[in-house]
């Protein structure tokens, strides 16, 4: 009896939508995503499941990974950073400027972290302080930064080559990609952070009704400065892994990839109405990504397309994040 | 005996929501060009009655004539053609358009172009004109951006927009609620000129002075029916508020603990410019007291004010737990000792995606740590406790907030704050959309929670809770203490105190 009776469908709906609902839903259907698209891509090339291509795909993914990570918490609060790339691309290209003039290295390191962090700072204070749209602050932010770095460089690419620094970018601990390890290191401390502190109760209860959050004594707006800052943070340090990775400091290296922080944290369950989503998702939505790149590539497919593959990804998620919270009842 | 039929004739009108009657077997009629004020408390079923009436909701059961013509108004579209018009209590304007665009925004005249249709701006100046010459505010030019009137400015343009086209009946719900003494008379003016024109008008108000002032007839509903219908030359307030609250309090309510202790919050000359002038009060440990005054009667801002939420206030002292003490912040007031519950349970009480632990656990969070960390299990033996303690029905600690009913959510925002170290609670409306049954549970912890030491500041616009509730009562009228009341005061004494009418102190 294989007929759809209108009860049975309600029921199915039903079930669907309840699945669909439960906190760790979002997580599970991403992991099995995956877990399809990398049985998918072993099937149809040859190269592609080997210890050596997926530490690739790890550490190619690590400096936007870390970029993800941090805004993953940005967003749970009510914020947004888009910014975060062009604060990469400004990193490598101040380090290169001043070790160019003479500074050493780690100072010139340190510098820039420290511009970073003011940037961020600024962010934060524009959008709590002042009340304005994160999307227009951090978008002003995003050209400031990016025209700065081209101002600063004449849009070339400068090279940067200190081994020591470069060990950052190129060196293995135990063969795994020093990227891959910071990017993973970071994730499991803002798990922490975001699961067990009073810290991330904050956050949570701040992008989940931030006027309620302030009745009770939460300091929010101290909270989502922070968030800035360590976005920004992440931001200087994604700068200077891919500078450290490339051997040079170009200064539109990192904007391409805003689009593609975004997406994961997105794409991992993370609502951009905030108050809701989890570091984890974001790490396997990057995964996602990084894995539909390389196996795509591996395939011989054109990177125009991939760009597009990219978009229907993340329309796709973001329906789906729509339906998750109706189904929670929003 | 056929005389016309009169404006509006509503019969034997029934309406349940979800099985519980709200309004059962209601009449109400209207003559033409007569002010009639619809009164009762807060959920005797005046909006209800005036939702039937403007399409917003199907009845259950009676008749609607308007001008002897039987109507059935399937939606407010409906009930705007045929002339019934809604004036809402909450001012609704657009602040960037011009006077003109804001009277015609839902009926724009048109006037034929050379390719397509375009605004007729000429006809809908003129017609603005008009409509505001004939409401005697021919003054007011229809060029000028909204948000440059005054408040009570904007309230005659928004009559204006409800008179555009023919009006035969204007629903005013508390026209005047944000609008000094001295605007209110512009808009009984509007009134009368209506009246005039043969407009009828209902009018709700809280205010029983403006009441007497401006209506021919007063309707009054109780508990979903019909109680009692007054001329208003041949009657006094005492007789309409026997009418609307009667002269008893129920069993809603729990008795009065005895004995109360050390004085915990004193407050005097506090102000706020514009919202309080110079109240002053103080309230002991294991005491309640209620402070009860209308919507803009400074009640909103009064319990924020001390709590910091309104930020550092300039004027007024406040000594609280024996000590000097300063208003700065939410933060700082929760250091300090207060816990605060706001009126607005769902946009500034819950936060909806967490847990009832983790709301409960929230205002405190330093409480619940070990080391770096914070501990589940403080935090889940904590939520319990109260659980049991409040009496919260829910499944239990892991339940999200969202699914618990609005009582119970209640009772999670005020366990947030039944820590060691908070000694007052301020409560802002706190059985705002709740039912019966966790009102009365409600009420009963409030007192348990007295007992156990807590001073409590009840402020809410019901006044039927305040004065069952209170061991003492204030009442505000427009920022100032206008009733100072001991226990046993009755509703009806609390809600003349607001209408600060001299004749009725005297009876």
């Amino acid at each position: 009896m294989a007929t759809a009776t209108p009860a049975t469908i309600s029921a199915t709906r039903r079930r669907m939508t309840s699945l669909l609902g439960r906190p760790w839903s979002g997580v599970a259907v991403l992991l099995v995503f995956y877990i399809g698209l990398v049985v998918v891509f072993s099937v149809l090339s040859p190269f592609f499941l080997s210890v050596r291509n997926m530490l690739s795909i790890g550490s190619n993914v690590a400096f936007i990974g870390l970029m993800a990570a941090t805004g993953t918490p940005l967003i749970i609060a009510g914020g947004l950073d888009l910014s975060v790339a062009a604060i990469a691309g400004l990193t490598g290209v101040v380090i290169s400027l001043l070790h160019m003039q003479g500074l050493d290295i780690w100072l010139a390191v340190a510098v820039a972290v420290f511009v970073a962090a003011a940037i961020g700072w600024i962010n934060g204070l524009f959008t709590t302080r002042l009340k304005l749209n994160p999307l227009i602050v951090t978008l002003g932010m995003m050209s400031i930064v990016s025209g700065l770095a081209l101002v600063m460089t004449g849009g070339l690419t400068r090279p940067l080559m200190v081994p020591g620094f470069n060990v950052i970018g190129q060196g293995r601990v135990f063969g795994v990609p020093l990227p891959l390890i910071l990017m993973l290191v970071t994730f499991l401390g803002l798990w922490l952070v975001l699961t067990r502190t009073r810290f991330g109760r904050h956050v949570y209860a701040s992008g989940g009704n931030a006027e309620a959050a302030r009745l009770i004594g939460i300091p929010v707006e101290r909270t989502v400065v922070t968030l800035y800052i360590v976005s920004a943070l992440s931001g200087a340090v994604a700068g200077i892994v891919l500078a450290a990775m490339l051997g040079a400091a170009a200064p539109n290296s990192a904007g391409q990839h805003l689009l593609t922080v975004i997406a994961a944290i997105i794409l991992g369950g993370t609502s951009l109405n905030g108050g809701r989503g989890s570091v984890w998702g974001t790490l396997l939505a990057i995964l996602i990504l990084g894995t539909l790149n390389n196996g795509l590539t591996l395939m011989n497919v054109s990177s125009f397309w991939q760009d597009v593959t990219r978009g229907v990804v993340l329309m796709l998620a973001v329906s789906l994040d729509q339906i998750r919270s109706r189904a929670l009842g929003d | 005996m056929p005389t016309a039929a009169p404006r509006l004739h509503m019969q034997g009108i029934g309406k349940s929501f979800g099985g519980v009657p709200v309004l059962s077997g209601v009449d109400f009629t209207v003559e033409a060009g007569e002010v009639v004020a619809l009164l009762g408390s807060n959920g005797a079923g005046k909006s209800t009655l005036m939702k039937i009436l403007t399409g917003l909701y199907g009845r259950d059961a009676g008749t609607i004539a308007v001008d002897g013509e039987t109507v059935d108004f399937a939606a407010p579209s409906a009930a705007v053609a045929a002339g019934v018009r809604l004036l809402p209590q909450e001012i609704s304007v657009m602040p960037d358009m011009t006077v003109a665009e804001n009277i015609f925004a839902g009926d724009l005249p048109l006037k034929k172009g050379l390719l397509f249709r375009s605004v007729d701006d000429a006809a809908m100046r003129r017609r603005s004109r008009e409509l505001l010459d004939q409401l005697g505010f021919g003054a007011i030019d229809p060029d000028t951006v909204m948000k440059r009137l005054s408040v009570a400015e904007q309230r005659i343009v928004e009559i204006a927009r409800a008179l555009a086209g023919q009006a035969r009946i204007l629903i005013m719900d508390e026209p005047t609620a944000a609008l000094t003494e001295q605007e209110a008379t512009l808009i009984f003016r509007i009134i009368r000129r209506l009246k005039a024109q043969s407009v009828s008008v209902v009018y709700i108000s809280h205010y029983l002075s403006e009441v007497f002032e401006i209506s021919d007839r007063i309707a009054v509903l109780r508990d979903g029916r019909n109680a009692g219908t007054f001329r208003t030359a041949e009657t006094n307030h005492a007789d309409v508020l026997a009418a609307m609250l009667g002269n008893t309090v129920g069993d809603l309510y729990a008795e009065g603990g005895a004995a109360k202790g050390e004085e915990i919050l004193s407050v005097e000359a506090l102000s706020l410019p514009g919202k309080l002038d110079d109240i002053g009060f103080s309230i002991r440990a294991g005491e309640i007291l209620g402070v009860f005054g209308l919507v803009g009667s400074g009640i909103e801002v009064l319990g924020r004010a001390i709590y910091g939420a309104l930020g550092p206030m300039k004027a007024g002292r406040i000594r609280l737990g024996g000590r000097e003490y300063r208003p700065a912040s939410p933060v700082a007031g929760k250091r300090s000792g207060i816990g605060f519950v706001a009126a607005e349970r769902k946009k500034e009480g819950i936060i909806a995606d967490l847990t009832v632990r983790e709301n409960i656990a929230l205002s405190f969070q330093e409480r619940f740590e070990r080391g770096l960390f914070v501990s589940k299990s403080a935090e889940t033996s904590h939520a319990k406790k109260w659980i049991d303690g409040l009496g919260i029905r829910t499944r239990g600690p892991e339940q999200r907030i969202r699914t618990l009913s609005g009582g119970n959510q209640q009772k999670v925002c005020i366990a947030r704050w039944l820590v060691e170290g908070v000694e007052l609670l301020i409560l802002e409306e706190p059985t705002r959309g709740v039912d019966v049954g966790a009102r009365k549970e409600i009420y009963g912890k409030l007192r348990d929670l007295a007992d156990r030491g807590f001073a409590v500041l009840v402020l809410s616009s019901d006044v039927e809770e305040v004065a069952g509730l209170g061991d003492r009562a204030l009442v505000l009228d427009r920022g100032r203490v206008v009733g100072r009341f001991g226990r046993g005061a009755t509703p009806a004494q609390l809600m003349a105190a607001t209408s600060a009418d001299p004749a009725f102190h005297a009876a």
